[in-house]
């Protein structure tokens, strides 16, 4: 009884801990390159968190089944392989059925190869856990991603054309409305700040907390 | 190398599962471009509903001086008759890289219009390229030499483009792609034979 | 002539206008990490120029020479990144054998470079950009190398002023770098358009 009520709460601590406390982008500061490229809009964010869950999912799992084979010199291969295979595959399930965003993310899809997320996981987690906590730790770690790109995603889409999810929620200047677009948001610059911004707003909750 | 037998098995059982998922995505991804253009074109002839492809891709001289080939599509209406013609042009814009659509009447005399299929220009500036209100100004101009004038009636349809305030350069940027691909080809065709001055 | 023209504007467009860092958000990873020091950053960046030159042209080669003929784009991601461990590998064996010095001194980087975006981000850029002859994509690799260089080391000697700057506790860090490089980007931003 005891057992499997320990095992449960495990569970939900590895989710949980991908989501907030352990969360990829604003704590662990890992892939930020995606982070910053794809949020300047959300749709292309949310498809980005999709298929980052997806390959995390997918490799984890193979890692995960293949862990007592692994030697330590091609562990990093192995990894890298199996990504890389998954991220093809991820790829062409894109052009297939969301073929506009997969042009709009571009090359930003076969990144996901090098996300420093994904081989930090498969290396901290999947090659040392079992299939269940390796499953539910790539959901907690991909879920807490994707919250974060969309929420970085909606602020710079509303401050740079006034909709969010192309629903236009600000009326625009242009269109006889009182808000003025920031332009500067849909850019290179508006990207590090708001990043910035919010990882320092993070310290200050985090700061407070402890 | 003992662990390399590993290694060996999953590259083959990746490389297989790649293999496979794009054997039976592939035809849909290819439906997909062809469905993509097809739709871009449409909206600039909307009698069109067939496009053939002409056998012998067209090579102009690109503005940066580099020879490309340009695929010419014949557009035409449910009845088989030519509704007009569409290609796809590239130029170099002012951040990057402006691909358009250009789409012209049968006689290849003026234009039914363009379309911006991908560009990285700036919001707000020079991202108004795909607004209606500069786009319309293509729409039945003159298919030759077209110029980009900064003050002028837009209304009228003529071979002068009002650039866009703020954004001349992607403005005239994609004035440029036009004019230099729809000359280039327009000559090319009738030389070919495939347009002439006695059109059928 | 014609051909050190496309050259040139090619790599003046890799380093400056088109700056991997700044303007494609790629290498951000080690830009926040390895920053600190302007000599730290220059031998990362060196690391980086020498394998990023080998592995673009490698790429480069393998895409248009051998894909594409053969039709097997698909593979093209994993080909990508098996030649680019490859050439990290590469690269570090033959320092560890030449330039005993220089290996140590490059400590952890260099495998840690195989996961570095600008890599393969650039091979996957020079298929973007259509690039279509070995010299021009070696010469954009290089460039690209040498952008990085370039933005990590402005990065460092910003950081090593901010160091006796007043900055806000909550910002201290990542936060600060993540502005400073949205300031530097907005300066960038100024070489847009310089080539047509």
């Amino acid at each position: 009884m005891t057992n499997s009520n320990v095992k449960t709460a495990r569970y939900w601590q590895t989710l949980l801990a991908g989501l907030w406390r352990e969360n990829p982008t604003l704590r662990l500061l890992l892939g930020m390159c995606p982070t910053l490229a794809v949020t300047a809009a959300v749709k292309p964010a949310l498809t980005m968190g999709c298929c980052v869950i997806f390959v995390l999912i997918c490799s984890n799992i193979i890692v995960s089944l293949m862990r007592n084979l692994l030697k330590p010199h091609l562990r990093i291969l192995m990894f890298t392989l199996t990504i890389a295979a998954f991220v093809t595959i991820a790829d062409l399930l894109l052009k297939a059925f969301q073929p506009e965003m997969s042009e709009t993310l571009g090359p930003y899809v076969p990144l996901i190869i090098v996300n420093c997320i994904i081989i930090c996981r498969a290396e901290a987690c999947a090659s040392k856990n079992g299939l269940v906590i390796s499953i539910i730790d790539a959901v907690g770690m991909g879920v807490g991603f994707t919250l974060t790109l969309c929420v970085l995603a909606s602020i710079r889409e509303l401050l740079a054309t006034g909709a969010i999810f192309e629903i236009q929620i600000l009326t625009l200047a242009k269109d006889g409305g009182w808000f003025v677009q920031w332009a500067a948001m849909g850019m290179p610059v508006g990207a590090f700040l708001t990043l910035g911004l919010m990882l320092g707003l993070v310290n200050i909750v985090t700061r407070k907390k402890s | 190398m003992q662990q390399s037998w590993l290694l060996i098995v999953a590259s083959f059982c990746f490389g297989l599962l790649i293999a496979v998922t794009n054997a039976a995505l592939s035809p849909k991804i290819r439906q997909n471009e062809i469905n993509k253009r097809n739709r871009m074109v449409t909206i600039l002839l909307p009698e069109a509903k067939d496009f053939i492809l002409l056998d012998e891709p067209v090579e102009i001289k690109s503005l940066q001086g580099r020879i490309e080939k340009v695929e010419i599509y014949k557009a035409m209406s449910m009845a088989g008759e030519c509704v007009g013609w569409s290609f796809e042009a590239t130029g170099s814009g002012f951040a990057d890289k402006i691909k358009l659509v250009i789409a012209l009447d049968k006689n290849f005399e003026s234009i039914a219009g363009i379309n911006v299929l991908a560009s990285n220009e700036t919001p707000g500036f020079g991202d108004q390229i795909k607004y209606d209100y500069y786009r319309g100004q293509f729409k039945g101009a003159p298919a030759g030499e077209l110029k980009l004038v900064t003050i002028g009636e837009r209304g009228k349809i003529d071979s002068e483009i009002v650039a866009i305030s703020g954004a001349t350069i992607s403005s005239e940027a994609v004035v440029e792609i036009v004019s230099n691909s729809v000359t280039q080809i327009k000559e090319q065709m009738r030389k070919k034979g495939i347009i002439g001055n006695d059109k059928q | 002539m014609d051909t050190l023209n496309i050259v040139l504007m090619g790599f003046i467009s890799v380093v400056l206008i088109n700056n991997l860092v700044f303007t494609k958000f790629l290498g951000t990873c080690p830009y926040l990490g390895v920053s600190g020091r302007i000599d730290m950053a220059f031998g990362m960046g060196m690391a980086v120029t020498f394998v990023v030159t080998l592995s673009g042209t490698l790429t480069w080669m393998i895409d248009n020479w051998i894909l594409m003929k053969l039709g097997l784009e698909v593979t093209r991601y994993v080909c990508f990144i098996v030649v680019i461990a490859g050439a990290v590998q590469l690269v570090e064996m033959y320092l560890r054998k030449f330039f005993p010095l220089l290996y140590e001194s490059f400590g952890i980087f260099l495998p840690l470079i195989t996961t570095n975006c600008v890599i393969l981000g650039l091979c996957l850029f020079l298929s973007v950009w259509m690039v279509d002859n070995l010299l021009d994509a070696a010469v954009r690799s290089f460039g690209a190398g040498i952008g990085f260089t370039m933005a990590i080391c402005i990065m460092a000697g910003i950081r090593e002023n901010l160091n006796l700057a007043d900055v806000p506790d909550c910002l201290k860090g990542a936060p600060i770098t993540l502005i400073t490089a949205g300031l530097l980007a907005m300066a960038f931003m100024g070489f847009a358009g310089m080539i047509r």
